[in-house]
């Protein structure tokens, strides 16, 4: 009995050890990465960019709570019914109907996130998911589902979507974010399935199918850690085009009427008659646009000089040289 | 050396030549600005459909057309009466046959051709033969068209109708020589209809001050003068007509923003769409551009589809009407540039306008509004967990709303056109959904594509509410009948809403053949009580046309209901270079 429990007692410890060994080497190749990244300026700066627009979405909230008017939606100023230019009262100015442009912009950042994040998410999931089936289970499989990934990859999805939205009417933020996600997963998926390919032969796999692992398994266990570096630095890129997708929409009056986002505050300083009269409309949406797509292609940017290292070759060379 | 001279001198040669036609190119195009001198240019946001009178529906297509084709009558710019426009004089009426004479001014088609009573008869003739949907309504009730002589057509109708003067002798009048042999050959075809909408005719020959000389489709259309228009130098309605300029070049732009930005490079003379308030400071800041704001007959509402309920319920609807805030939308949505509207009728036509009509809500602060409205839905069965109104009086958040037989009201839409389509609707109904909420009505905003709207609104009726306008309102009100009468309560009639009351029908049928204009005016005052009582549509507001001119080339424009794109401005504008 004691024997056995002091076997149970060691393997245990053993267990722990190992842990702790894998936790810490994770941790360390996490900070090398993260040194990396942070060595980098391009990622340097789409991480400032990204960390003002995220206070600006967590800031979104206040304003309502300062003073009724100053719901980006609903709320107008008593006093003012017309354009008009930054004030102290209103710092960005306010719309045509009176209403607080700095508050829309701030809830613009809270949108943007959720379009952009959200769409990303899923198209990444749907993706790395359908890479993976196609590049380990080959033959058929692949054939199949690489054929329909060519097919949606070909599509031209911002007329597509604008198609449905006239046939269907008005779309909610919702199904926009889920429309963006089911034409953009395909090049996820060509990705994931090369890396599935080439993982798929390595000699890990092999053993684990020895010890008789499952294909599930297999493919979550081993191939899908393996894989998800490279699903999430595409992430960064989906959520740009997300972004930029949803601002389209809403510019070309086919956004969700309900949804304060920068595309639509454009479509409302176009459509109202101010678009050369009232810069300080104009201009903050589109330069929010602007920076929050670079700040997540910045970003993107530098993770794939981390998980890449023939990127880095030339800096290395440089070092070697000095 | 003398291969080097050779070669300079050719070199001169060479730029002398090149010298020379530059110059030629620059005083070519000099000439060619001299002579744009007499060419009025005029914006449009889209393009004509079709220049077929028949089939043309849309307002540009209609722009073009009332400058070529002509009617018998025209409304007078200052009082809005019918002054004779092809015809010489007002018509005579004989009450023991119920018939109009009308006789006819010398006037002669474009090609040189004189117009004739048997133009008019044909014209009658083809509308009834066919049933053109546009015009059918208002020419079915005469009997019979006669030309007695060449320049004399008496109409016989079945039964004495107000509307004939007022809306049937506005129609246009085609030219018999050019429209019969397509009649003919439509006749033979299986949709005679069909056959006649979709005739091409390259060269609609009219009666009017321009005819059309080139359309480039997706380009431009030019229009020249019609040496032959009847109008040339005459007086009518006090105003000498000309028209002055040589031609008009119709140039197409996709959007409002390019046509005002045109306007003030001086690239037009006339943007011909009523453009948002946006554009007004910066038009007026320049000194070349002019901006024209004028009266509208216009109507822009909320209706309700009554088929169903709770709209069915005007306990319902005049609660809504009660908590929707018209100021605000006037003052806001439209900067101002709106009439507020309290009937269906707007206010402006003072001779049909009901002054005593209820006045949901107006004046009153959102808290009383919501208040009164809160009054007006228990008084009349309707409950909250959580009241809009507390004990204490004040207002809060409301739970949704139960409806008499306790069921929580579902979820419905307030259907708009999209904001690419009219800004000003679509915002109205996110501000109107908004309002409802504070009732714990479930209201969502939701704006579609105009010809999905219609088709669902008006076709399939399968709507809750909407939000939409009529821009161009007849000023004889005989469209309170075609809203509201439940014989229009069909697919695609225009009782969109379903409304359906015998008081209102019998008054209405009443008002169709009152011809003492003072009985027609209690009759109509009354429908409008009525209506304004069940509140199937409540009413907005009617914004003002905005209109813009440089002012550079062109003046003289005449400014009357619905703006000072019309007949007269056209026939009446002089080139400011000619006066030098």
């Amino acid at each position: 009995m004691t024997i056995t429990s002091n076997r149970h007692a060691a393997y245990s410890m053993e267990n722990v050890i190992d842990k702790k060994t894998r936790r810490s080497y994770k941790r360390q190749r996490f900070s090398a990465g993260w040194s990396l990244f942070y060595k980098n300026m391009v990622g340097k700066i789409g991480l400032y960019l990204l960390i003002l627009f995220g206070a600006m979405a967590l800031a979104s909230y206040i304003p309502p709570l300062v003073d009724p008017m100053y719901h980006p939606m609903t709320g107008v100023d008593p006093l003012i019914s017309y354009a008009s230019p930054p004030s102290w009262r209103h710092w960005l100015g306010t719309d045509n109907i009176g209403r607080d442009i700095f508050s829309q912009l701030l809830t613009g950042a809270r949108v943007a996130f959720l379009v952009g994040v959200s769409a990303a998410f899923i198209s990444i999931v749907l993706g790395t998911l359908i890479g993976m089936i196609a590049g380990y289970g080959g033959r058929i499989a692949d054939s199949l589902l690489m054929r329909f990934a060519d097919m949606i990859m070909v599509m031209p999805s911002l007329l597509v979507i604008l198609l449905l939205s006239v046939l269907f009417g008005q779309l909610s933020i919702w199904i926009i974010v889920i429309l963006i996600a089911l034409f953009r997963w395909p090049a996820v998926a060509r990705v994931i399935r090369s890396q599935t390919l080439t993982l798929k032969k390595r000699p890990f796999v092999d053993m684990a199918r020895v010890a008789g692992a499952s294909h599930i398994r297999i493919i979550f266990r081993h191939i899908l850690p393996n894989v998800l570096p490279m699903a999430l630095l595409y992430m960064t890129f989906r959520v740009t085009s997300a972004i930029i997708v949803e601002a389209a929409l809403a510019f070309l009056g086919f956004g969700d009427p309900n949804t304060v986002s920068w595309g639509m505050m454009l479509q409302w300083v176009w459509k109202t008659g101010h678009m050369f009269q009232a810069p300080y409309w104009l201009l903050p949406p589109g330069i929010c646009i602007s920076l929050i797509t670079l700040s997540f292609y910045m970003m993107g940017r530098a993770m794939e000089e981390v998980l890449d290292p023939r990127l880095r070759k030339i800096q290395k060379a440089d070092y070697a040289a000095s | 050396m003398k291969v080097f001279f050779l070669f300079s001198d050719f070199y001169r040669k060479t730029i002398a030549a090149s010298f020379l036609l530059a110059l030629c190119f620059v005083l070519a195009s000099c000439s060619n600005g001299e002579k744009d001198g007499a060419i009025l240019r005029i914006g449009m946001i889209e393009e004509p459909r079709t220049l077929n009178i028949w089939l043309a529906s849309d307002a540009n297509s209609r722009k073009v057309i009332s400058l070529i084709y002509q009617p018998l009558y025209t409304y007078d710019p200052d009082t809005l009466d019918l002054a004779p426009w092809l015809a010489q004089s007002m018509p005579e009426y004989d009450p023991e046959t119920i018939s109009y004479t009308v006789q006819l001014r010398p006037a002669k088609w474009s090609d040189g051709t004189e117009v004739t009573a048997h133009d008019v008869v044909f014209t009658v003739d083809l509308i009834k033969d066919f049933q053109v949907p546009r015009y059918y309504s208002q020419w079915q009730f005469v009997k019979k068209t006669v030309a007695i002589d060449e320049k004399t057509v008496r109409f016989y109708l079945a039964e004495p109708r107000a509307i004939f003067l007022t809306r049937t002798l506005v129609n246009y009048i085609v030219p018999k020589s050019q429209w019969a042999p397509i009649a003919e050959k439509a006749k033979t075809m299986a949709n005679p209809l069909i056959a006649l909408m979709n005739a091409r005719v390259e060269k609609p020959l009219g009666s009017g001050p321009y005819v059309l000389a080139q359309w480039r489709e997706g380009a431009f259309l030019h229009l020249v003068k019609n040496d032959h228009f009847f109008g040339s130098g005459i007086e009518i309605s006090n105003r000498k007509l000309g028209p002055h300029a040589d031609a008009i070049l119709f140039k197409i732009y996709g959007t409002a923003d390019v046509g005002v930005l045109a306007l003030k490079k001086d690239t037009i003379d006339f943007f011909w769409w009523s453009i948002q308030p946006g554009y007004i400071e910066d038009l007026e800041k320049d000194e070349n551009t002019k901006v024209y704001l004028s009266d509208r007959s216009a109507l822009y509402y909320m209706g309700f589809n009554v088929r169903k309920p709770p709209f069915s319920d005007p306990a319902f609807r005049r609660a809504a009407n009660t908590v929707i805030d018209k100021n605000f939308i006037i003052e806001r949505v439209l900067q101002g540039y709106a009439a507020r509207m309290d009937s269906i009728v707007p206010s402006e036509n003072l001779f049909w306008y009901e002054e005593h009509l209820p006045r949901y809500g107006q004046g009153l602060s959102r808290d009383d509004r919501i208040k009164k409205a809160h009054r007006l839905l228990s008084e009349n069965g309707y409950t909250w967990e959580t009241a809009p109104v507390n004990r204490s009086g004040e207002v809060v958040t409301p739970s949704r709303i139960l409806l008499p037989d306790g069921r929580p009201m579902d979820d419905f839409t307030i259907l708009t056109p999209p904001a690419d389509y009219d800004p000003a609707r679509a915002t109205c109904g996110v501000i109107i959904q908004e309002w409802l909420k504070d009732l714990g009505i479930p209201a969502s905003a939701r704006p579609m594509s105009f010809g999905a709207l219609l088709q669902r609104i008006k076709d399939r009726h399968d709507f809750d509410t909407f939000i939409l306008g009529y821009g161009q309102l007849a000023l004889d009100p005989d469209y309170l009948r075609s809203f509201f009468h439940s014989a229009n309560n069909r697919p695609g009639g225009w009782n969109m809403s379903g409304y359906s009351n015998p008081e209102f029908d019998r008054l209405a049928d009443e008002s169709v053949q009152a011809m003492d204009p003072r009985i027609r005016q209690e009759l109509i005052r009354k429908m409008q009580q009525v209506v304004m009582e069940d509140v199937p549509y409540i009413p907005l507001y009617n914004p003002a046309a905005i209109e813009a001119v440089g002012e550079k080339r062109f003046t003289g424009w005449e400014q009357m209901i619905d703006g000072i794109g019309n007949i007269w401005s056209i026939c009446r504008v002089k080139s400011t270079e000619a006066d030098m």
